[in-house]
């Protein structure tokens, strides 16, 4: 044991000296680099044993200094890279959703919808829901990123049920829907239910289907969705950090393919898409993508972006929104080397679940619109998004117009619900959940 | 009232539990965010935290070894970790027994008798062991989450002033991954301190007021 320590020491020292270089020279990372002497009962290794990188202990290493603290750590994900004076900032991110609103203490009237539009509760008591997918038959998947389960809802003889299909699954964020299975992503893998339907209240063990993802915690959550031909589950690995040179596995979309089981790049340089859909004509994935904290209250956008060809790379960490370089990261690079968005959303708004709207039951020029839910601000002083939009697509496709569709889950800096995912129904309704009140709203238009 | 609970645990929804759903809705809308039907009770609270006394205190001040001082905790903190326990994602002391029957309401107001209670005194210590756990907590970005004296914000606890024995085995839980955290901060935060790093974390947090 304490030959491996001694032969641990110094390449440790090494480490943290080049961790010390990459954060510069004022951090705090540099003040406790330079106490981390030489474990003091242990002699200094022989020359011949240390290894070639280390420093010469004796020059770094005061002998008498306190037993060693840890390599200096990273912050947490959301306080990463705050300037020194936003670090004085009380922004922090809210807490999650781990319990579900009471039927009656869910306050659905405030819920406001353009002119003949109407919102209703559609289900509650479902803890944290938020992805949802759709079978053929009408029952709704409802999968979570805290409490670990997945419920179903289903109507039967008039008759709404809400049943918690899975339990003590790892952020199990991603559902999809195929051929009687259910696929279920968590952290780091992807799971299939068979037979889901006709086991809804003794659902079967599951298959693990591919468990080869990154563990990272930090926007390790999927989206899933699958592919209109069936053949690809699509999802997203977002960025360990918030803002980092990422590893090449990470801020990417990705498709599994289920014949081959082997795993594709769609696109780099996303730095976490909660949400995407398939363009109902032309095929095209789009997808939402959350921008970086802590630049400013009005920048980056997230946005919503469109892939028209193989390969692209949407910019992290180097340059946000197509026309903005990092502060940080972004010097000596150019936004024109990289894919743009279709448009910006606006600045923190938390743009997760997408989906175009192929109901028949709104107006006609709802048809083929986007309908995203915006989760709400964190990192802002005055509180954005808690709404539904709708963006607007011309007959080319192109993206022109975005306008609030639902609003009403903040008033002022209070909330009470986060929308998180929208869902078309059969009949043209649109559902909505979301995570906070652990429900789900149904948007309905009479003429 | 339906909780959320007991929804989970397959309700029944009708058309007339809808149009209940909606009148609430309405009656609701009256009251100021976050609706709520009835608002956390500190004084129902201490009657429902009896059985927490024997070992949590009276007080919130732990009166059995290994057990956390819940007074002044922030009320989210203590409703998330109850919640926690309730569900089965965190186990320990039989916590998951103690939980495993409270309806939100009742979390809600068991959190509001102890986070109304004065804050735990802080401890002397070691003052190198203390100076040791205070680079080691701006190393580590404690305070970051855990607000600037430790004293917890939203929901994530305040350590401040926070029994020792508690402290330690947590931190020592989180690194070995046999307690999960939330959502992977505190095992990122964790995971590279030594055994002497953590005694000295858990000193200058208890030294902390």
């Amino acid at each position: 044991m304490q030959k491996f320590t001694r032969q641990g020491g110094a390449p440790l020292r090494a480490l943290v000296a080049l961790a010390v270089g990459a954060m510069g020279a004022a951090s705090i990372g540099h003040a406790i680099a330079q106490q981390i002497p030489a474990p003091a009962v242990m002699p200094a290794p022989p020359a011949a044993t240390a290894p070639a990188l280390a420093p010469a202990p004796a020059a770094t290493a005061p002998a008498a200094a306190p037993a060693p603290a840890a390599t200096p750590a990273i912050p947490p994900t959301w306080a990463q890279g705050r300037s020194a004076e936003q670090a004085k900032s009380t922004l922090t991110p809210h807490p999650p959703g781990l319990t579900a609103l009471a039927v009656d203490d869910i306050p659905t009237t405030t819920l406001k919808a353009p002119q003949g539009f109407k919102v209703e509760l559609y289900a509650a008591g479902m803890a944290n829901a938020r992805s949802m997918a759709l079978s053929p038959s009408g029952v709704l998947y409802v999968g979570t990123r805290f409490p670990g389960n997945v419920y179903a809802v289903v109507d039967k003889d008039g008759k709404r049920q809400v049943k918690v299909i899975a339990k003590g699954l790892h952020r199990p964020n991603g559902v999809v829907f195929k051929n009687g299975a259910l696929y279920v992503a968590e952290l780091s893998k992807i799971s299939r239910y068979d037979n889901i339907e006709a086991n809804l209240d003794n659902p079967p063990a599951p298959v693990v289907v591919f468990d080869a993802l990154p563990k990272d915690e930090a926007h390790g959550w999927k989206f899933m969705r699958l592919s209109p031909d069936g053949n690809y589950l699509y999802f997203q690995i977002g960025t360990p950090a918030n803002i980092t040179v990422q590893p090449v596995t990470h801020a990417t979309l990705v498709r599994l393919n289920l014949k081959t089981n082997i795993l594709e790049t769609v696109a780099q340089g996303v730095r976490n898409s909660v949400g995407m859909d398939f363009h109902p004509v032309t095929k095209e994935l789009w997808f939402t993508n959350n921008g970086r904290d802590w630049v400013n209250d009005e920048l980056p956008n997230d946005t919503l972006n469109r892939i028209t060809r193989k390969g692209m790379n949407f910019g992290y960490p180097f340059c946000h929104q197509g026309d903005l370089l990092d502060p940080d990261f972004g010097r000596g690079r150019s936004c024109d080397e990289f894919d743009k968005p279709v448009m910006k959303i606006g600045p923190h708004v938390a743009a997760l679940g997408m989906r175009f709207y192929t109901g028949k039951q709104f107006p006609a020029e709802y048809k083929n619109n986007i309908f995203i839910a915006e989760h709400g601000s964190w990192n802002r002083t005055k509180k954005t998004g808690y709404d539904v939009i709708r963006v607007v697509l011309d007959a080319k496709g192109n993206a022109i117009k975005k306008e609030p569709f639902i609003t009403g889950w903040a008033n002022g800096e209070d909330f009470w619900g986060r929308p998180a995912d929208v869902q078309v129904m059969p009949d043209g309704a649109l559902l909505v959940s979301d995570d906070v009140a652990g429900a789900i709203f149904r948007v309905s238009y009479a003429k | 009232m339906m909780t959320g609970r007991a929804m989970s645990a397959r309700a029944d929804w009708r058309a007339g539990a809808l149009a209940l759903a909606l009148s609430g809705g309405m009656l609701a809308a009256a009251i100021p965010y976050p609706a709520r039907a009835a608002a956390p009770d500190a004084v129902a609270g201490r009657a429902k935290a009896q059985a927490c006394f024997a070992c949590h205190g009276e007080n919130g001040i732990a009166v059995v070894p290994g057990v956390p001082h819940l007074a002044a905790q922030p009320a989210p903190a203590i409703q998330y970790q109850l919640v926690q326990f309730r569900e089965k994602y965190r186990s320990g002391g039989g916590m998951e027994v103690m939980a495993a029957g409270l309806s939100d309401q009742d979390l809600r107001d068991i959190a509001a008798y102890f986070t109304a209670l004065p804050a735990p005194t802080r401890r002397e210590g070691d003052a190198q062991k203390i100076a040791h756990g205070q680079r080691v907590s701006q190393a580590s970005y404690c305070q970051s989450c855990h607000g600037a004296q430790l004293q917890g914000q939203k929901h994530v606890p305040r350590i401040a002033g926070q029994a020792a024995d508690y402290v330690a085995v947590q931190l020592r839980n989180l690194r070995s991954g046999s307690r999960v955290d939330m959502d992977g901060n505190m095992a990122s935060a964790v995971k590279g301190l030594s055994d002497e790093d953590i005694d000295a974390l858990t000193a200058f947090a208890g030294a902390m007021q």
